[in-house]
């Protein structure tokens, strides 16, 4: 019986205590971002879309699926970038993926389509 | 030897549940509205570190990610927000939160106020004291709120003692904390705070973390 209850406290104990894993994978695209933030370079920018590439490409997160805004921001970056057709592809996987982004996402495609 | 083991955890577990209020105690709108989408205002900087508002702002949007809510692209709405005159979230803060709803389809707008933000290069820390506010578009109430004066310990304890040993921690102190950039007090004050806000529908613990337990509506806490 003491048995018993020790190993139930230690459980709870133990899971009081756990830590959640993360729904996505950032890798550094939150330190890459900010430094283009505070220095618009070309190389900030590069560092940030290289950092976006991998965020889309790789998802070992608990959802595996990209973070909300990533695809839509990197396309957005694509399209100004002078890469109109594959910056749109990605803003339009954004509603596809988050279908409650359509209403901001379509104004934003409709713009870049003028 | 047993009976100790098993009075420490009683204490642990004790202690860990003292006085806790429940999230659903001390967030109920954010059960009742389910918000999902949440647009991340420009921060309204009280403070005389004038960059503060465009280096916190880019703290806000993963951490909110991983509550399990949709967040806009930071950059899409801040270029948004600076072209239609709402850079400036003084405006908005009280007022009408409709047209967020209307533009963007956001359901909440989470406001941030930056209170301090300073660097000790002596005794080596790094400290933001931020105001987080979720409004919502829809009725305007305020969903969740919560304050957070979270330091960060830079101070380097290399272990030598006598008087040399101090004099070199003291410059390894003030080179770390200069070295260290201000953003990563926001980014930790920003973690910290958040950290028991209710998870959103993409979250792990969605409509199930009501009994979880809520921090304070201030905290003050020291990090590594």
């Amino acid at each position: 019986m003491k048995k018993l209850i020790l190993s139930a406290l230690c459980v709870m104990a133990m899971t009081s205590c756990e830590t959640q894993k993360s729904l996505y994978s950032w890798y550094d695209s939150e330190d890459a971002t900010y430094m283009y933030t505070k220095r618009a370079t070309e190389e900030t920018l590069a560092k940030a879309m290289a950092q976006y590439e991998k965020v889309i490409s790789k998802q070992e997160g608990l959802r595996k699926v990209v973070p909300p805004g990533v695809n839509a921001e990197y396309g957005y970056l694509l399209c100004k970038a002078g890469k109109k057709e594959e910056g749109l592809t990605l803003l339009r996987a954004e509603i596809k993926a988050y279908p409650e982004s359509e209403k901001f996402i379509s104004r934003i495609i409709n713009q870049l389509e003028k | 030897m047993k009976k100790y083991i098993i009075l420490g955890l009683v204490a642990l577990l004790m202690s860990s549940c003292a006085e806790q209020i429940t999230r659903l105690a001390q967030y109920p709108k954010m059960y009742e509205e389910k918000p999902l989408t949440i647009a991340v205002m420009p921060p309204i900087n009280q403070t005389n570190f004038v960059e503060a508002k465009d280096y916190f702002y880019t703290t806000l949007y993963a951490p909110l990610c991983e509550k399990g809510y949709y967040v806009y692209s930071p950059m899409m709405t801040m270029e948004m927000f600076q072209a239609e005159s709402a850079y400036d979230a003084e405006l908005f803060i009280e007022g009408n939160l409709s047209q967020f709803r209307n533009v963007l389809g956001a359901d909440a707008a989470m406001f941030t106020i930056i209170k301090s933000w300073n660097r000790n290069k002596i005794g080596g820390s790094l400290t933001a004291g931020v105001e987080y506010i979720l409004r919502s578009t829809k009725t305007g109430e305020t969903l969740y709120r919560r304050e957070g004066l979270i330091s960060v310990d830079t101070s380097i304890n290399s272990g030598n003692k006598g008087l040399f040993g101090a004099l070199v921690d003291l410059a390894a102190t003030a080179i770390n904390t200069a070295a260290t950039d201000k953003v990563v007090a926001g980014r930790k004050c920003t973690l910290y705070v958040l950290s028991d806000m209710p998870e959103g529908k993409y979250g792990a613990k969605f409509d199930q973390d009501q009994n979880m337990p809520a921090g304070k509506s201030y905290v003050k806490a020291t990090v590594r």
